[in-house]
């Protein structure tokens, strides 16, 4: 499943992402990590919310029409990914995908399992264990991503 | 055919009902082997218990074959074969054979755990063989084959007609409501299955393969192949595959994690109450569909009394109807309690420590959620015990006690709270050391030095009395677990301990999990609940009367003072000042605390739902709920607010405490 987030599209595991919401109510939890913007209540449950642009070290943008809470199961957790919009499923081969080289990155932690080059559209995977583990966060001091995009 | 995990066309249903089934036979055999212990000696072991066991092993064994679990079908095979032995009283029970049969037990266990997750499957031959010698019967290698292939023609030594039943499950028969299970409930009811195969035919296609043994030729047996059963008489079977080389996987590490299950057994009381109370609505809702009738005929309007009263009925059951599914949830400790013996043998093997261990109160219920959770909490308090507070022999004979230690496990009910009681006559707990501990490790230490902060510092995160580490009770995580566990669920911890003497640690846990009667406040945008079993008073404050002492703001209260929390500051909000400010006084075993809030919405009975993420779990917040919105409402932790835990008082006794160690020398 593609989302973006700052224009730059992700992809994650389709059988990982159980259901997309809009970004409705979400509560502000004192004292959690800053990427987690709160919990939120879905389908009977609390489930965390964080935010993908604060993880990646962007600055926090006002929710628009777009924006989207990406709901992700990972062994046993449910986490909601705010993301700026959600794009599409596709089904990637995997001679498309290639591992990431260290030197592109320089984000802390690494998330990004690897790249897959569409016709001139550069799509990062991630690896959902590294994104919710966010205990060795610590906001990058600019971001670097964007260099990918060019 | 090699099996280590379950192959993907066997349906995900069938392996739930198989993994619910396997965990229901392994509570009713180890309660079945704690009986059994009595039975050591005599010549005759006591049947009633025999039975109890052969009946649960048998019935392992024969789901275990259905899902092509070999390994597990071969041990509850050879279980099966010693217990005839023993029911026969041709063998008599001894300590090693009632341990065999528990380590037995403990390797059915870890096999199921290892087929559902998908690894290497435990070795098991050195059980096996020792089982199949304590029951009298040659230890040869491949056995396990024709151990069955003997089984079959005992039964037709025995005069019982043998048949092969194959069912091959199919969307259409599903439909019709048949599938192997109801198919093999159908043949039990005939006769005896004597061994059950899936076969994998291909294309996702599995077929199972019954041998079934009947004293005689079930009536409706033609009608069989209409419910897509297919029989024929077996012949003389050919001699199946050589026994397949068990994977050398080496023995896993003692398992302490059990698989939470998901399933409870309800009696069938219960349910009729729940029938009961519905039965009630039906009439409570005809009564009022025939007012409604009334009105419309007659053009006259309801009154308002008749609309109260139905009101107050529907509010009456509703609230015995939750009261009564909540009862539906609550189980016997006794499955949390069942295991501990064994763990318990275990570690005094190991060891060379002797324990007695002494369970009460096994039929005290708690919410199945509760106990699921409460089981590896409970084993590290019951390890610890074990670790830290038994003493050996010598010592014990030296300090005048009983040569054996005991540990006891206690479950009581005591109104809406249960309480479950760890206990031992160890040497207890110095607090002085531990405190020194502490203190050389920065943890912070409060005085006076009494339980709580004892406590409090056994359950920091990191804190441990050993130098090395001891592989029973972990590595200085187990108490901070224990700890958090029990808080999430929204109960306390509280510790017993004098030097010398033992310990006992009281776990207190809510019976009602689900509703709180709470406060509803407000600070700006942020809407929060408080239990209202933490409120004791309400007031105005003026903004002048509030001080400021060692950072601290108090205000007089009664005659003394009261520590304030500001709702503001904990959501990190700006905060008006305002000249009258409202206050409800917290109080809670900890102490008492003042919550300054903007604004006070009144009291709702709210359902608490827990924050089960570690994400969103930080100290002060005990859950959350919804108020009709869909926005979420934190729930605020009472005894934590008073406990002056998240104020920067703490850090800065802690700070002292490090600054005078370094300046002190």
């Amino acid at each position: 499943m593609l989302f973006e987030v700052e224009g730059t599209t992700y992809a994650v595991p389709s059988n990982a992402v159980r259901h997309i919401e809009m970004v409705e109510h979400v509560t502000l939890v004192p004292n959690a990590n800053p990427a987690i913007d709160g919990v939120v209540f879905t389908r009977g449950q609390v489930i965390p919310a964080l935010n993908l642009r604060t993880r990646f070290g962007f600055n926090k943008q006002a929710s628009t029409l777009r924006t989207r809470i990406v709901f992700v199961q990972v062994r046993d957790r449910l986490v909601g990914l705010i993301v700026d919009a959600a794009r599409e499923f596709l089904r990637i081969s995997s001679d498309k995908i290639k591992p990431i080289e260290e030197t592109l990155t320089g984000i802390q932690g690494n998330y990004l399992k690897s790249v897959a080059n569409l016709d001139q559209r550069l799509v990062l995977l991630l690896d959902l264990e590294q994104i919710l583990d966010v205990e060795n966060y610590q906001p990058a001091p600019e971001p670097v991503l964007q260099k990918a995009n060019n | 055919m090699k099996l280590d995990s379950p192959p993907p066309e066997i349906r995900a249903e069938l392996l739930d009902d198989f993994y619910a089934e396997c965990d229901e036979h392994l509570a009713n055999i180890r309660e079945a082997l704690a009986l059994l212990e009595q039975s050591i000696g005599k010549a005759q072991a006591d049947l009633r218990v025999l039975e109890e066991l052969f009946r649960n092993f048998h019935s392992f064994k024969g789901i275990s074959a259905l899902v092509g679990l070999r390994p597990a079908e071969e041990l509850a095979h050879a279980a099966e074969d010693f217990l005839r032995e023993l029911s026969r009283g041709r063998a008599t029970l001894t300590i090693s054979g009632l341990e065999l049969l528990m380590s037995a037990t403990q390797k059915l266990e870890q096999t199921v755990a290892a087929f559902r997750s998908r690894t290497e499957l435990p070795e098991n031959r050195s059980v096996m063989h020792a089982l199949r010698e304590i029951a009298g019967m040659e230890s040869r290698p491949k056995t396990e084959a024709s151990g069955q292939e003997t089984e079959i023609e005992t039964a037709r030594g025995d005069g019982l007609v043998l048949w092969k039943c194959t069912f091959v499950p199919s969307r259409e028969l599903d439909s019709r409501g048949v599938n192997v299970n109801s198919v093999r409930a159908r043949l039990s009811a005939a006769g005896e299955i004597l061994r059950a195969t899936p076969q994998v035919l291909g294309e996702g296609v599995v077929a199972f393969e019954f041998i079934l043994g009947t004293r005689e030729t079930p009536g409706d047996i033609a009608e069989w192949e209409a419910g897509g059963i297919k029989v024929e008489l077996l012949e003389h079977s050919p001699p199946p595959d050589p026994g397949t080389e068990m994977s050398s996987a080496v023995e896993p590490a003692h398992s302490p994690f059990i698989a939470p299950s998901h399933v409870v057994r309800v009696d069938l009381n219960k349910l009729d109450d729940l029938m009961r109370i519905a039965g009630e609505m039906v009439i409570q809702r005809s009564r009022f569909d025939q007012q409604l009738r009334t009105a419309e005929r007659s053009r006259t309007p309801i009154s308002l009394e008749s609309l109260q009263e139905v009101n107050n009925a529907f509010g009456r059951s509703l609230r015995e109807l939750r009261q009564s599914l909540m009862r539906v949830r609550l189980v016997p400790v006794a499955e949390i309690f069942a295991r501990m013996p064994f763990v318990v043998r275990d570690l005094a093997r190991d060891s060379g420590k002797e324990v007695a261990l002494k369970l009460e109160g096994q039929q005290t219920e708690l919410d199945k959620y509760l106990i699921e959770r409460l089981k590896d909490p409970l084993l590290h308090l019951v390890r610890n015990a074990f670790s830290h507070a038994v003493e050996s022999r010598e010592e014990r004979i030296a300090a005048g006690k009983p040569p054996a230690a005991t540990i006891w496990l206690c479950a009581s009910s005591r109104g809406d709270a249960v309480l479950i009681d760890v206990k031992d006559d160890g040497r207890g707990i110095d607090a002085e050391a531990v405190a020194r501990r502490a203190a050389r490790m920065g943890i912070g230490v409060n005085q006076p030095l009494d339980s709580a902060a004892l406590l409090k510092i056994l359950c920091s995160p990191g804190f441990s009395t050993r130098d090395d580490v001891d592989r029973a009770a972990g590595r200085g995580v187990g108490m901070a677990v224990v700890y958090n566990t029990v808080r999430e669920l929204g109960g306390s911890i509280t510790l017993e301990t004098e030097v010398g003497k033992g310990t006992k640690f009281t776990l207190r846990l809510p019976l009602t999990l689900a509703v709180s009667e709470s406060f509803i406040v407000s600070c700006g945008e942020q809407t929060c609940a408080i239990p209202q079993t933490f409120v004791s008073e309400v007031l105005q404050v003026d903004e002048q009367s509030i001080r400021t002492v060692n950072r601290v703001e108090v205000i007089p209260y009664r005659s003394g003072v009261l520590p304030i929390v500001r709702l503001s500051k904990m959501f990190r909000l700006p905060s008006k000042a305002k000249e009258r400010n409202n206050l409800l006084v917290l109080s809670s075993e900890r102490g008492s605390a003042g919550l300054i809030v903007d604004r006070i919405h009144g009291q709702r009975e709210v359902v608490v739902r827990a924050i089960r993420d570690k994400l969103v779990q930080v100290p002060g917040v005990i859950g959350a709920t919804e108020l009709g919105d869909g926005r979420p409402v934190l729930i605020l932790d009472g005894e934590v607010l008073t406990s002056g835990a998240i104020r920067p008082h703490s850090v800065e006794t802690s700070q002292a405490v490090k600054r005078k160690e370094t300046h002190g020398k």
